[in-house]
């Protein structure tokens, strides 16, 4: 088997025994549970998108590693086209979901791992580059989904890991075996955890010597014992179990569906450790992982920006307000923003290039710069969004009073817009855009992919402030001068 | 390529500079001044025929001048691509000692 169809993907982790709590519930089925079966949905459709004749071009590829077809979700880049349909992939996975379809970080761990072995085994002598590859090729072959698990939870956050008093605040081997490794810990807010295979394990930040026991790179199924999930909470989360059209985005939700993983002395075997102590390569990992990942935001950002706008185009359709001046430049203000985080994500990924595994990583600085234009522009998109919405964006009936006996009478004619179009149709766009501009969905542009002052300090090592300096000073007749400053 | 045959050609081709990370001016000064002093190799422009080595300096990462047909013009090849050359990583400072190096390399392979 190669690629699985959505349905294979759900009885795949249908079969699966994570250990997952939710609200102080212990969840039986992941795949069955109304919780999650929107991002449970999102997912499904990477498997289904790959295999559609539309979308195939973008979602499938063929692995360097076996000539087989895959989805791309598995695949090692090796070329700048690779980067780049990467990013489209995401914008029409995004303009389908509206919401986040959480491959995309095991993604990103792969390809960040992939390379980051083969670096350790050229300076090193050891061999997880080889065992990254077997992990890979099990990957492609079964098309897994694999989640990345990079942020830890980091405790005091002026400390080292090796200095905090609680040494699991990061996650760390806490005894080495002949036969693998027994690691501590936790990582929060990893993207499509409780609904993935597996978990790509990395470190989250530089470390010395003495966090040798933390930079720990490993690969364990989500069921493995002593892995337990902790599911977070979502903005309107409990609408998911009593309501359908205040849902808004019923099949895909809101945003990607986050858990803290704990990781209680878990038992890794050596062929699914990648990293062991080489804490000098712990930095050059979180650097291309979060290349890899920041690369992405311009890419699914704008495809929910697609839908986002086209709902707000709709609602002031529905309102009477679509031909206001105004609302006009509004929309289109939303589109410019829009469509320049969009370039960001295609000249990162133009600008990218070969590491010396061979395969291709964007250029860190403008990946950085698109990550960074996200977390204002997304919440500027959203603004104008509420903005031609209106204040019945935060105070609409809900459904069940529209569907109420003695009050949906009144719901059904307030709640009106222009004749000839139905209430429902207005109350389903607000409720849309509720869930696309009022909460989780927000935080996830800022925070995902790491905060704005992670960007600034990466923007800020590759800015090379000192060629900016020559060029000044050649323009302005100060010292040597150069004919040409290169 | 052993010292003693006839003088080596190496032609010099940057990417282009647009936003070079590094300073590839120094490296080809750098090239210019060990050419005189080997006496072995002389630097020739990429237009002329049988070129034996080029060195392709590329001011960052993308490495636009590494390309197939700038290669294709000589027997051999090294490129820079911001702090590194041939992929492998090399301090400014230290670029035009490491790229003398490879192409001594490749002269006395």
């Amino acid at each position: 088997m190669t690629m699985m169809t959505g349905k294979q993907y759900r009885e795949s982790i249908r079969r699966l025994k994570p250990e997952v709590y939710y609200l102080g519930e212990k969840i039986e089925s992941v795949a069955d549970h109304p919780a999650f079966l929107p991002h449970v949905n999102a997912a499904a459709l990477t498997y289904d998108m790959a295999l559609a004749p539309e979308f195939e071009e973008l979602l499938s590829t063929t692995s360097h590693l076996t000539g087989e077809k895959i989805n791309r979700y598995t695949h090692i880049h090796h070329s700048h086209d690779d980067l780049v349909k990467k990013v489209k992939m995401l914008r029409a996975l995004g303009q389908q979901t509206g919401s986040c379809f959480q491959r995309c970080v095991g993604h990103d761990g792969l390809n960040s791992v992939y390379s980051i072995t083969y670096d350790i085994d050229q300076k090193m002598g050891t061999d997880y580059h080889k065992r990254l590859v077997n992990l890979l090729k099990e990957v492609q072959s079964k098309d897994l989904m694999i989640s990345g698990a990079m942020t830890d939870v980091k405790g005091d956050r002026r400390l080292s890991p090796s200095q905090q008093k609680d040494p699991d605040l990061y996650v760390h081997m806490v005894e080495k075996k002949k036969d693998g490794i027994v690691v501590s810990g936790a990582k929060a807010h990893i993207t499509g955890a409780v609904n993935s295979h597996g978990h790509l394990v990395m470190p989250t930040a530089a470390m010395k010597a003495e966090d040798a026991d933390y930079a720990v790179c490993f690969y364990v199924p989500v069921d493995a014992p002593g892995v337990i999930h902790i599911f977070g909470r979502q903005t309107n989360d409990t609408r998911k179990c009593n309501c359908f059209l205040d849902q808004g985005n019923v099949d895909y939700g809101i945003v990607g569906g986050e858990a803290l993983i704990v990781f209680d002395k878990v038992f890794v075997p050596w062929e699914r450790v990648f990293m062991c102590g080489e804490y000098e390569f712990a930095y050059e990992l979180v650097e291309r992982f979060a290349t890899a990942h920041r690369q992405n935001y311009g890419g699914c950002k704008t495809g929910l920006a697609d839908a986002l706008i086209g709902a707000t185009y709709a609602l002031a359709q529905v309102q009477g307000t679509d031909r206001a001046s105004h609302t006009r430049d509004k929309l289109v203000e939303m589109v410019h923003l829009a469509e320049t985080l969009y370039c960001c994500s295609i000249a990162c990924s133009c600008q990218g290039y070969a590491l010396p595994a061979g395969s291709y990583m964007a250029d860190p600085l403008l990946a950085n710069v698109t990550k960074l234009n996200v977390t204002r522009e997304v919440y500027e998109i959203a603004r104008l969004a509420q903005d031609i919405a209106g204040g019945i964006l935060a105070t609409a009936p809900s459904e069940m009073d529209w569907k109420d006996a003695r009050v949906g009478k009144y719901v059904d004619k307030y709640m009106k817009g222009v004749a000839g179009v139905p209430t429902e149709t207005r109350l389903r766009l607000i409720r849309l855009l509720e869930g696309m501009t009022c909460g989780t969905a927000l935080v996830e542009s800022m925070h995902g992919a790491g905060s704005p002052q992670a960007q600034r300090i990466m923007i800020e090592r590759q800015a090379n402030f000192e060629r900016k300096k020559r060029l000044a000073e050649k323009l302005a007749k100060i010292g040597e001068q150069p004919l040409l400053v290169c | 390529m052993s010292k003693n045959s006839r003088q080596v050609k190496v032609a010099l081709k940057y990417c282009g500079s647009c936003n070079p990370r590094v300073d590839l001016s120094r490296i080809a000064r750098h090239l210019s001044k060990v050419a005189e002093e080997r006496e072995d190799f002389q630097l020739v422009p990429l237009s002329e025929n049988d070129i034996d080595v080029v060195v392709i300096l590329c001011g960052c990462p993308r490495a636009c001048g590494n390309k197939e047909e700038v290669r294709a013009r000589a027997k051999r090849s090294l490129f820079t691509a911001g702090e590194s050359v041939n992929r492998q990583a090399v301090p400014e400072t230290q670029l035009p000692m490491a790229v003398e190096q490879e192409l001594v390399r490749i002269l006395d392979s």
